[in-house]
């Protein structure tokens, strides 16, 4: 069962002859639970496909259909509910926010929904990543590699369809980036979650189950 | 999809930044503080002036109630207090009036006491008591002075009144027992005498009495006055309504007291700008913010939401302290403001209501600057929110050939990069100059000295107890002013030179010839076709006066002996219309000048040559001269509406009224010597009731005056001078706080803390170096046309031009200071992190 699809999206910047086609008609379906890698150079539509999967970005064509959900037809109010419930994102630069301690981070997208965490899930997730002892401290006293588990820990709290990862890896050395990957494809097996993440390193694409490279703002080819 | 925004999470998350972030919320929380304070401050005021207002009117009417009904039986009486919209009734029974002629201008009331109708007429004994035993009599101060009856508890008084049911006028005696101040301006009060002494003076008591109605609801009173006597079947009552409540004059003390308000409304923008500034340090981190939070979900009703708490989390602790300086400033301005009052007007019109409007728009204000970066980004997605911020930072390459890195050129980089915030804090600046200096060019230019030299005659005049107001009859035989006290104050070492007025009312006639010129002047039309009688139609004394003279040829004459300064005061510099004044012929005290209007196309007075006789002695008159209103205080009676005044020696003056009073005296002193004079003049003039007039009084009254014109423009233009100053410190401060991670940069490449310091400084003196010839130039341009401009328009006699750019001057020392200190102590604050640390960070 398809949980994403893409149909001839198309987002551009500027007019005229300094008009950028950031994408230039992409098509694509992402099966639920399937862990996809999306690989380009700089400037290819990588980050642009992802913000739009993720309702971050509104596109300039084409339409966005995540869990049965059209994005465009969506109002700001219930966009920003639907990432909030479905959807977990994981991004380069972490966007903790400094003056939440780690569990509070965690909880973050929970607690603009009101919601109340599954205590035994966070348990569970927290264990698994590392961050029992790190609960009380805030974002700056951790290092990068903790500060991106909190991330991922945050992105999977609220038990999202879909999680997006723009390169979680970035910021990292390679074996702080190896353990972040690794334990980011496991918790999305481990727990039936549909895995799309942005890279450079194709080490780590190879991780996938489909990876897809982009090139000028199209599908160069998907693997 | 179910939409859940839990509020509560925003509430954590600005209380978590407020603590994160302790010197910018405490310099918020001082910001608001400011607001708070000025909004208190304006508010208070504008509701003080028109308490003020209304408590004048109220002094006016004379009674704290809200109507008074005169002249009604007792039953009527009983009836009203009766009414459904009356709260509280105050009776008066009088048994009749003083009718000495002295009292001619006020109407005091022979009454039993009533205590009620004291308390709401403000004649309560603050001197001895209210009469408790038989023929004791309790009286108001000017009709003291009026009678010139001393100041002394048991003195015998020997009153004329006549009694209210129109019998024949009678003198009875009576002991002074109280006295009380009189209001200023009002014209009616009471005598008080106990209820056994009213009984036997009046026996069975006066049938009517008057009634002091306050209401359940004092609006409408004229219709509730109306409705009530309907009610009653009264139609013939007479009555009077409060000037308090009446609605012209409400309106008016409104319209006065909203330009205080409007005070408020420069506050909004200003305290808005000064927020929203001190938010804007961290701008690009709201933005960022923003955008991040809206990507995990948050809706923008809860990013509302943190604008609210934030607000609120500033607003909090700032009302106290702002409520507290507001307070503090008002009652330090307050009797600036409103003069004249014994205790501070500023408690004694002390309100709740400002305090908790002021703390609205506080928080109002700072919502609103609160709210500024969210609606900059809103209805943007995330991304668009990032590209927001990244935006800003696009630079165009340069092209050209290659540079070195000098501390001037990272200066000047510096000071381009930012470019926007320096230029709006030049804007800021800019605007409460321009303002200031063109202020401040009018206020100086109301010349003192010019308007003191013009006013005050002389440097101190002494009035008689009797002749205080307006609206006391002189008393002629009032002799308040001895001539003993004369000697005194002659010898006076400080004294340079003295004068004396005295004055008589006579019986004068004139003959067909004398009168034509007077009675051509008034029945002639003037260059509108009205004759000139005609302005005077609702003036019946003056009409009588007139038309006595006119058909007899008898008339009141003034006639005033003059000597020393007060003569020269009466010769209105040498003005003369008509004749020749000639000292010697003068001195002889044969002849008199004739004092009219103020012009040589008409003439007022009979014509020179002329003679008249008085107390059997022949004065010719020797020339005319304009009428110096202000050369004797009081007033005449009103049969002299209608008169001719004529000067003449004091000699001579003496010789036709043996002992009589003096009216005024003028003194010229040393001022050098001022401050020894006027402490041997309170002494001299200790409880004779005599007042003083000086020069410093017509000074002092010139300040208030000017004050009370140009605070309000002064105060917003040194608000909005502040906001500029902080704004200028704001900009030094933000552009060295936000690029922390390019220092770290620097630092990390080589670059020395002395360096950066250097750098920074004179990044600050490039922008004081940029900003001070366009502030100069554009505020000196600005304040000479609107100056001149003002000058061309204002038609004041007491103006001279004076340029002054006083403000802009004052604050370049503080420019100077602030980009000396600013980026040397930023740079410390910021260079305590490490540089790893800074480094980590996003910009």
């Amino acid at each position: 069962m398809d949980i994403i699809t893409i149909q001839n999206l198309k987002k551009y910047y500027g007019s005229g002859s300094s008009q950028v086609r950031a994408l230039d008609g992409v098509n694509l379906t992402i099966a639920q639970g399937e862990f996809t890698a999306i690989v380009g150079a700089s400037g290819s539509g990588k980050t642009t496909l992802l913000n739009m999967m993720g309702g971050l970005d509104a596109p300039t064509e084409g339409e966005v259909f995540v869990d049965g959900v059209r994005l465009s037809g969506l109002r700001e109010e219930q966009r920003a509910v639907f990432r909030r419930k479905k959807v977990g994102f994981i991004f380069q630069n972490y966007n903790l926010v400094p003056t939440l301690t780690v569990e509070e981070n965690i909880l973050f997208p929970l607690d603009l929904d009101g919601a109340r965490p599954d205590e035994k899930y966070l348990q569970e997730i927290t264990e698994l990543l590392g961050l029992m002892d790190k609960m009380r401290d805030y974002p700056g006293m951790l290092s990068g590699g903790q500060q991106q588990r909190v991330a991922i820990a945050r992105a999977l709290l609220p038990k999202p369809s879909i999680i997006l990862a723009d390169e979680p890896t970035g910021n990292l050395d390679s074996r702080n980036g190896q353990n972040v990957a690794g334990l980011l494809k496991m918790t999305a097996e481990l727990y039936h979650r549909t895995l799309v993440l942005i890279t450079h390193n194709l080490e780590l694409a190879q991780l996938a189950d489909r990876v897809i490279r982009m090139q000028d703002g199209r599908i160069a080819r998907q693997e | 999809m179910l939409q859940n925004n839990n509020l509560k999470v925003c509430r954590r998350l600005v209380w978590r930044d407020i603590k994160f972030h302790k010197g910018r919320s405490l310099l918020l929380v001082a910001a608001v503080a400011l607001v708070c304070m000025l909004y208190t401050f304006s508010f208070s005021l504008g509701g003080m002036i028109r308490d003020g207002y209304l408590y004048t009117y109220r002094m006016m009417y004379g009674s704290d109630s809200h109507i008074l009904f005169y002249d009604v039986n007792r039953t009527q009486a009983a009836a009203l207090q009766e009414h459904g919209s009356v709260r509280e009734a105050v009776t008066l029974s009088a048994i009749g009036f003083l009718s000495d002629d002295m009292m001619e201008y006020r109407s005091v009331k022979l009454a039993a006491v009533s205590d009620g109708w004291a308390r709401a007429t403000e004649a309560v004994p603050m001197q001895g008591r209210m009469p408790e035993k038989e023929g004791e009599i309790a009286l108001d101060e000017l009709t003291m002075y009026s009678l010139a009856i001393p100041h002394e508890i048991g003195t015998e008084v020997s009153l004329c009144w006549t009694p209210a049911d129109g019998g024949p006028e009678r003198t009875d005696t009576f002991r002074l027992c109280g006295w009380w101040d009189s209001l200023m301006g009002q014209t009616e009060t009471c005598a008080w005498i106990t209820a056994d002494t009213a009984q036997r003076l009046y026996p069975g008591g006066p049938e009517r009495v008057a009634l002091g109605v306050t209401l359940y609801r004092p609006k409408n009173l004229e219709a509730q006055a109306q409705e009530m006597l309907t009610d009653l079947g009264l139609s013939d009552v007479s009555y009077t309504v409060s000037l308090a409540y009446n609605e012209a004059r409400r309106e008016f003390a409104d319209s006065e007291a909203m330009n205080y308000y409007r005070l408020g409304g420069i506050v909004v923008l200003c305290g808005v700008l000064m927020i929203y500034n001190i938010v804007g340090i961290s701008a690009k981190q709201n933005v960022r913010f923003y955008g991040m939070v809206k990507s995990l979900g948050m809706t923008p009703r809860q990013i509302r939401a943190l604008a609210v708490w934030q607000a609120f989390f500033y607003c909090v602790p700032a009302m106290i302290p702002g409520w507290i300086c507001g307070f503090a400033l008002y009652a330090a301005a307050a009797p600036l403001v409103v003069i004249g009052m014994e205790q501070n007007p500023a408690f004694q019109f002390f309100r709740i209501w400002p305090f908790v409007v002021g703390a609205l728009f506080a928080l109002l204000t700072t919502l609103a600057a609160c709210a500024l970066p969210f609606f900059r980004v809103a209805g943007n997605s995330p991304v668009e929110a990032m590209r927001f911020v990244e935006g800003e930072r696009r630079r165009k390459a340069r092209r050209g050939k290659r540079r070195r890195a000098t501390t001037m050129q990272m200066a000047f980089t510096g000071l381009a990069r930012y470019k926007g915030q320096s230029a709006f804090a030049a804007f800021t600046l800019l605007l409460s100059l321009c303002i200031l200096c063109g202020i401040w060019t009018q206020k100086v230019s109301f010349d003192e000295d010019k308007y003191v030299d013009g006013l005050a005659l002389n440097d101190y005049r002494l009035e008689d107890a009797s002749a205080t107001t307006g609206m006391q009859r002189y008393n002629p035989e009032s002799r308040s002013i001895t001539p003993d006290l004369i000697r005194r104050l002659t010898e006076h070492p400080a004294v340079r030179d003295i004068g004396l007025i005295s004055t008589m009312e006579v019986d004068l006639y004139a003959d067909e010839e004398m009168r034509a010129p007077i009675v051509d002047t008034f029945e002639g039309k003037d260059e509108n076709g009205v004759a000139r009688r005609e302005y005077m139609a609702d003036e019946p004394d003056w009409v009588a006066g007139y038309e006595r003279m006119r058909e007899s040829g008898e008339y009141t004459g003034i006639v005033m002996g003059v000597s020393g300064l007060m003569l020269e005061n009466a010769l209105a510099g040498g003005s003369v219309i008509e004749g020749e004044f000639v000292p010697e012929k003068f001195a002889t005290g044969a002849y008199v000048i004739a004092a009219g209007a103020d012009s040589y196309e008409i003439r007022t007075t009979p014509p020179v040559g002329s003679r008249f006789r008085v107390a059997g002695r022949e004065f010719e008159i020797m020339a005319a001269v304009p009428y110096e209103a202000t050369i004797v205080s009081g007033a005449d009676s009103r049969q002299a509406q209608f008169n001719v005044t004529y000067y003449m020696p004091m000699e001579a003056f003496d010789e036709l009224f043996p002992g009589h009073g003096i009216r005024n005296v003028a003194v010229d002193i040393d001022r050098d010597r001022q401050e020894e004079f006027e402490a041997f003049l309170e002494q001299l003039l200790e409880g004779t009731g005599i007042t003083v007039t000086s020069f410093d009084d017509y000074r002092w009254n010139f300040r208030n005056a000017i004050f009370h014109r140009y605070m309000i423009p002064l105060f917003v233009g040194g608000v909005m001078l502040v906001i500029g100053i902080l704004n200028f410190c704001n900009a030094l401060v933000s552009r060295i706080l936000v690029r922390s991670r390019a220092f770290a940069v620097y630092e990390s490449l080589g670059m020395s803390g002395a360096w950066l310091r250097r750098m920074l400084v004179w990044e600050g003196v490039l922008y004081l170096g940029i900003m001070l010839p366009f502030l100069t130039a554009v505020s000196a341009a600005v304040t000479w046309v609107w100056g001149r401009w003002w000058l061309a328009h204002t038609n004041r006699w007491c103006v001279t031009w004076r340029y002054s750019l006083l403000p802009l001057w004052a604050v370049l020392p503080v420019l100077l200071a602030a980009v000396a200190v600013v980026p040397v102590c930023c740079l410390r604050v910021v260079r305590r992190e490490q540089v790893t640390d800074r480094l980590r960070r996003p910009e």
